[in-house]
């Protein structure tokens, strides 16, 4: 008897954790098996699965809605953003945790401090400034705009991961005649990895992600990322009613954070529940 | 280590120069001009900005839109506070406490939508809206309430709703895992002697858990009033663009609206100000409302 209602419970508690999965994972579904189907087919019913797959609506968006050229544009960004994020945000970290000066902790709360204030209320003035630098539509200046905008963030981050190394180590290789430059980018930075792969991860999905950045600083079609390309490609089957090649746009830009999620999926979820916010 | 002051000087600042003037150009600068500019009258085009003072803000306190702005911002803030934190805090308890065996597969999909592009979620709830290709109407239909059926979206009783679902939707992972992590750090002996004592689960749940996990609690709520305050309009521009009418119109999406539409970037500004000084009050009345006595372990 006792059993049966631990049994009963067992399944009563999966039923909410069963549904969200379903509300979760459906419409993903939906997403990539729409992209196979025919308009006639979506308009049929918004259940149906496609009768043959069909592939062209991948072609179609991937070149006559220019899904491939955002795609190697959001590629360049994610990259060159993560990549700058690093260069910018590791030396900082390093002398902020390391190398306490007069005024280190009144720096190290600028910039966190910072991550409070709305981006919104300086984007006005940062499509101006890009405008004075003659850097508007660019896709490099783009990626410096995001890195510098994470760099507070992964300073955040690295600085609790640069507090676990040991000071021997740095203290060893000064003595064999290592400079303080030679310590920094041979000993410290490859000890602090696991922190370098959990900010980069997080940052390079906000990059691919990023949306009203690229809206308001980019202006040429071909320049789009795949978020702004995204959004023009739905404005424009609200007319031309292009369903299955609008779903196949979704479906190429989900893909690859799929493949990302798989590959650094533990790394994401232990870093969230073990990681810097303790509260 | 042996070196020259003026070595270390120079090392030190090659370490945080570089980075601290990118930071005062890309970020400080455009913040402390955002506030600037909201004393102008500008289109963007000419090089001369009108000095007008406070006219900005008059014009602001006497925009009906506005309130109407502020009421929806805090809409969603209330909506996914609630909505995030029950759904979050039932899966982090059900994944940590009650040994289910397939756990990680539920905290793997959970998580997924937090790293999808919210314009890629935007187009898809959009779909799901659709009234007459969406499934949720064809749900309601299939079960026999098709009087149920409505284009959700376009209605203004219905759109600002609407839109709360994918906002949810997109938001629990995050916070399910911060409050897991809380959890796990919580000492097994603690709910080990309350079963001695026998403590019901859910007594287990008010007097063990949540006091232990309030800091968790507290950052996440926190959290969610920032993110929300400072970026559904993101969600809102992809979904409705603010429409019909009015009904979905955030702060967020109304400065764009006004600076990068309108082309009246002083006032767009303003509205900037305004965001960031009901953020600030916001977070400070949060953090008085959410005080607790600390609870040692």
């Amino acid at each position: 008897m006792f059993s049966f209602v631990r049994f009963l419970s067992k399944i009563a508690i999966r039923i909410p954790l069963l549904l969200w999965s379903v509300v979760v994972i459906y419409p993903i579904l939906w997403m990539a098996i729409g992209s196979f189907r025919t308009n006639a087919e979506i308009y049929a019913s918004p259940w149906s699965l496609p009768e043959t797959f069909n592939i062209e609506n991948f072609f179609l968006a991937w070149t006559d809605f220019n899904i491939g050229t955002a795609f190697l544009n959001s590629m360049t960004v994610t990259v060159v953003g993560t990549f700058l994020c690093l260069v910018l945000a590791i030396p900082t970290s390093y002398a902020l945790e390391k190398l306490r000066f007069k005024g280190s902790d009144i720096l190290f709360n600028t910039y966190i401090s910072s991550m409070m204030i709305p981006a919104v209320l300086g984007w006005i003035p940062l499509f101006f400034l890009l405008m004075r630098m003659n850097l508007l539509d660019n896709l490099l200046a783009l990626s410096l705009v995001y890195a510098i905008s994470q760099v507070p963030f992964t300073i955040f981050i690295l600085t609790s991961f640069m507090g676990n190394v040991p000071r021997e180590l740095e203290e060893a290789a000064a003595i064999d005649g290592m400079s303080p430059y030679g310590v920094l980018l041979k000993i410290v930075t490859p000890l602090v990895k696991s922190g370098i792969i959990t900010a980069s991860i997080l940052n390079a999905v906000s990059f691919w992600n990023e949306y009203f950045m690229a809206l308001i600083l980019i202006q040429t079609d071909s320049k789009n990322t795949l978020g702004v390309q995204m959004d023009l490609l739905a404005t424009n089957a609200q007319y031309s009613s292009a369903w299955g090649v609008l779903f196949a746009g979704l479906t190429i830009a989900v893909v690859p954070v799929i493949i990302f999620y798989a590959l650094f999926q533990r790394h994401i979820t232990k870093g969230m529940t073990e990681g810097a916010v303790k509260g | 280590m042996v070196q020259s002051k003026k070595q270390k000087y120079l090392f030190l600042a090659f370490c945080l120069l570089p980075t601290f003037i990118l930071f005062l150009v890309f970020t400080v600068y455009p913040m402390v001009n955002g506030l600037y500019l909201s004393f102008f009258e500008w289109s963007g085009s000419s090089a001369v900005k009108d000095f007008i003072g406070l006219d900005n803000y008059k014009k602001l306190f006497n925009d009906s839109v506005i309130p109407k702005t502020i009421f929806n911002d805090y809409f969603f803030v209330f909506t996914k506070v609630i909505g995030i934190m029950l759904l979050a805090l039932f899966f982090a308890v059900a994944l940590t406490q009650l040994r289910i065996k397939e756990a990680p597969f539920y905290r793997v999909v959970f998580f997924f939508p937090n790293i999808m592009s919210i314009v890629v979620i935007g187009i898809l709830w959009q779909f799901i809206f659709d009234p007459d290709i969406g499934i949720i109407n064809g749900l309601l239909t299939s079960i026999g309430l098709e009087s149920w059926t409505r284009p959700w979206l376009g209605s203004m009783e219905w759109a600002l709703p609407s839109l709360v679902l994918p906002a949810i939707w997109a938001g629990i992972g995050l916070f399910m895992l911060l409050l897991m992590g809380g959890i796990m750090n919580v000492s097994k002996s603690l709910y080990e002697s309350a079963e001695i004592d026998g403590a019901s689960e859910w007594q287990q749940f008010w007097k063990i858990t949540v006091p232990l996990i309030w800091p968790q609690i507290k950052t996440s709520i926190i959290y969610i009033v920032i993110t929300s305050l400072n970026g559904s309009f993101v969600l809102v521009q992809v979904m409705t663009n603010g429409g019909p009418g009015n009904a979905t119109e955030v702060m967020g999406s109304y400065l764009y609206e006004k600076a990068f539409e309108d082309f009246q970037f002083g006032y767009g500004a303003a509205i900037g100000v305004l965001i960031l000084v009901v953020s600030l009050v916001t977070v400070l009345i949060l953090q008085f409302i959410l005080k607790r006595e600390k609870v040692e372990h």
